[in-house]
C-alpha cells in the first residue's frame, strides 16, 4: 500500500497515526494484498452470491408506530442541549 | 459542433409509512424538536435496528411499478461518513443487493416515447436536520427525520434534455401515488433529486466529465440547473474557459448558478459493508405474490377501460387519470349512481374546479366517492336542482361527513312540483317587474331573465328550470 491511499484512508477514518503504526500498517495491508491476489484468481461468475454464512433471514415488524421515550429522557446524557436540540460545534458545509 | 447532454437522475422518496424503517418512531412530519426519537435512530451505542415490513412492501412495489426485477434476498449495508445530521456515523442503505434492479419507465415527450432504463431501487433511511441560524457558534440537531424510510431510484444515464426530465419525474410521481406508497411532493420535500450531468458531441460514445447537482427541489430549478450546466461545460470544452472535474455542485436557484461544493465521493470512501446487525430479508413465494396482487391498474389501463368499457370521452378520461384519488373518487361515485357521463361530469365540472379554486392538488381531494354518487342521483332524479347540488357539494368540502340526502332536506333545497305554488310566485314576480313584462312583450326576449332569476331566488333554487320557464311565458302571454 503506498502513502498517498494510507493517508486517505487516516482521513476517513478520522485517525491520526504515528510513524511507527504506518509502517505496521502498510506491511499488513501489503500481506492481505497477496492473499486478496489469490482470492481474485477464482472464477466466481457463477457462483451465487453468499450474503449470509449462516442460513439466517431478518424478522420484520409491523408497521405500527409508537414514542416510548421523551426528549427530556433521550436528552438526559447529552453534554449540550437547547430547546428540544442536541447542540454541535458550528458546521457549515 | 452540436453536443448532447446525457443526464442520469438519482430519485430519493419518502415512503408513506407510519413508523420509520428501523425503529418504531412516528415517521410523520411535522412535531417538535426530537419528539420522534428513540435511542435506535438517535444512535445510542448497543441499540439494535428492526426491519418494517411495509417498506420492503413498498420497495417492492416501486421496484414492481418500474417493471425491475426484484431481488428475492436483499441485503442493508452501512454507508460511512461524518457529519452531525447523522448520529451513528453511517448510512444504512443498500449496495450489494438492492431490493429491485434492471427497471424501464416509459416517457412521452414532444419527441415521442422514449423508454429510460433504471438502474436499480434501494432502501435506505433519511438522515437529520441541522439548524445554523438559532445560535451564532453552535448547529442545532433534529433527529425527528432520521431513520424515515427513503427509496432512492437511480436512473441509467438515459436523459438528453430538461424536458426528458420533466416527463420522468412526472411519471415517477404519478407511478409511486398510483401504487400509494409515497406522496412525492418536491415542495414538501418527500421527493428529492440528484441531477448528474455531463455534455458530449452528438454521436460520440465516449462520456464527458461528469458533475452532480445535489438535492434539487423543484422541477423548475432541475430545468433550469440543466441548462445552465449544459451551457458551462459546452463553453468549457470549446473555450476552455475552465477545467470541468468530477464533482458535487450545488444549485442556487436565487443567482441561477451552480457553485462547487467538494469533489465528488468515490464508492470506495464510503467503505460500505454489509450492516452485521441486519440478517437477510428473503422475500418468499407469499410475499412476493401479496404484492404483485397489490398493484393498482396503470393510469394507461384505467383510461382504456373509461373510453372503452365507461363510454368516456378522450377528454374526460385524460383528465380523470391525473390523479389516483380523482379515479378512486370517480369510480366510486359511478358505482352508486350509475351513470359513468354525469359521474365524469361532476368530477371535471364540478370537483376540479373547486380543486383549483382552493389551490388543492388532485391528490388532496377529500371528497368520499360514494356520497358524491349520492348527491348526482339526486341531481339526475330531479330531486335536487343542479345549482342547489353544487351548493351541498361545497359544503361536502368542508365536511367530508355530510349525508347529501339529508342536507339537502335540512337546508331546503329539495324541488318542488307544486305547480300552484309556482303559479303564485310567478304571478307576485310579474307585478313586481312590470317594466321588464313591458319590455318582453316589446320583443325584447331577453328581459324575461329578470324576472326568471327572481323567481327561482323567491323558490330557493328547488324548481326545475324548464317547468318555471314554461309557465312564466304562459302566464305572461295569457295577459
Ligand atoms: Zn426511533
Amino acid at each position: 500500500m503506498d502513502r498517498e491511499t494510507l493517508r486517505r484512508l487516516e482521513l476517513l477514518n478520522q485517525l491520526k497515526l504515528t510513524e511507527e503504526q504506518k509502517e505496521e500498517i502498510t506491511a499488513f495491508f501489503d500481506c492481505r494484498e497477496k492473499d486478496l491476489a489469490v482470492l481474485n484468481a477464482i472464477d466466481t461468475s457463477q457462483t451465487e452470491r453468499q450474503v449470509h454464512v449462516m442460513p439466517i433471514m431478518t424478522v420484520v415488524r409491523e408497521d405500527i408506530a409508537s414514542q416510548p421515550f421523551t426528549v427530556e429522557e433521550l436528552q438526559k446524557g447529552a453534554p449540550d442541549t437547547d430547546q428540544g436540540y442536541w447542540c454541535v460545534p458550528r458546521v457549515v458545509e | 459542433m452540436n453536443y448532447e447532454t446525457v443526464i442520469g437522475l438519482e430519485v430519493h422518496v419518502e415512503l408513506a409509512t407510519k413508523s420509520k424503517i428501523f425503529c418504531s418512531c412516528n415517521a410523520k412530519y411535522g412535531a417538535g424538536p426530537n419528539e420522534h426519537v428513540c435511542p435506535a435512530c438517535c444512535g445510542m451505542p448497543g441499540m439494535l435496528p428492526v426491519v418494517n415490513k411495509r417498506v420492503v412492501d413498498y420497495g417492492m412495489k416501486a421496484g414492481m411499478m418500474l417493471n425491475c426485477h426484484i431481488n428475492r434476498t436483499t441485503t442493508f449495508d452501512k454507508k460511512s461518513y461524518y457529519y452531525p445530521d447523522l448520529p451513528c456515523a453511517y448510512q444504512t442503505t443498500q449496495w450489494f443487493a438492492p431490493v429491485a434492479v434492471n427497471g424501464t419507465v416509459e416517457i412521452e415527450t414532444s419527441k415521442g416515447k422514449k423508454n429510460i432504463r433504471i438502474k436499480q431501487i434501494h432502501m435506505e433511511e433519511d438522515a437529520g436536520k441541522l439548524v445554523h441560524d438559532i445560535a451564532e457558534d453552535t448547529t442545532h440537531v433534529d433527529f425527528n427525520r432520521t431513520s424515515v424510510p427513503l427509496i432512492e431510484i437511480v436512473s441509467q444515464p438515459d436523459l438528453s434534455s430538461a424536458e426528458e426530465v420533466e416527463a420522468y419525474l412526472e411519471r415517477l410521481k404519478m407511478l409511486l401515488r398510483y401504487a400509494k406508497v409515497a406522496e412525492c411532493a418536491m415542495e414538501h420535500g418527500t421527493m428529492r433529486c440528484d441531477v448528474n450531468l455531463s455534455v458530449r458531441p452528438e454521436g460520440s460514445d465516449q462520456l464527458g466529465v461528469r458533475t452532480e447537482m445535489k438535492n434539487m427541489n423543484s422541477i423548475e430549478a432541475i430545468k433550469h440547473a440543466i441548462e445552465y450546466e449544459t451551457a458551462r461545460h459546452i463553453d468549457a470544452i470549446e473555450n476552455g474557459t475552465e477545467v470541468l472535474v468530477q464533482e458535487t455542485r450545488r444549485w442556487d436557484d436565487i443567482k441561477g448558478k451552480s457553485f462547487a461544493m467538494r469533489n465528488k465521493e468515490t464508492a470506495g470512501d464510503y467503505r460500505y459493508f454489509p450492516d452485521p446487525n441486519l440478517m437477510p430479508v428473503v422475500i418468499d413465494d407469499a410475499w412476493y405474490d401479496s404484492i404483485q396482487a397489490s398493484l393498482p391498474e396503470l393510469p394507461e389501463e384505467k383510461y382504456a377501460r373509461y373510453t372503452e368499457q365507461l363510454g368516456l370521452s378522450e377528454y374526460d378520461a385524460a383528465q380523470l387519470v391525473k390523479s389516483i384519488a380523482l379515479c378512486e373518487c370517480f369510480e366510486a361515485a359511478h358505482a352508486v349512481c350509475g351513470s359513468a357521463k354525469d359521474a365524469a361530469n361532476w368530477m371535471i365540472s364540478e370537483i376540479m374546479s373547486i380543486l383549483n379554486q382552493r389551490k388543492m392538488t388532485y391528490d388532496m381531494l377529500n371528497i368520499n366517492g360514494t356520497s358524491l354518487g349520492e348527491l348526482i342521483k339526486l341531481v339526475m332524479d330531479g330531486t335536487v336542482g343542479r345549482a342547489n347540488g353544487k351548493k351541498i357539494l361545497n359544503a361536502m368540502f368542508e365536511d367530508a361527513s355530510i349525508v347529501p340526502a339529508e342536507y339537502a332536506e335540512k337546508n331546503g333545497y329539495i324541488m318542488s312540483n307544486d305547480t300552484g305554488l309556482i303559479e303564485q310566485v310567478v304571478k307576485a314576480a310579474i307585478e313586481a317587474e312590470p317594466k321588464a313584462v313591458a319590455d318582453y312583450k316589446g320583443g325584447k326576449e331577453k328581459a324575461i331573465m329578470s324576472i326568471f332569476g327572481r323567481c327561482m331566488k323567491e323558490l330557493k333554487g328547488n324548481c326545475d328550470p324548464q317547468t318555471l320557464r314554461t309557465i312564466l311565458i304562459d302566464t305572461i302571454n295569457k295577459m
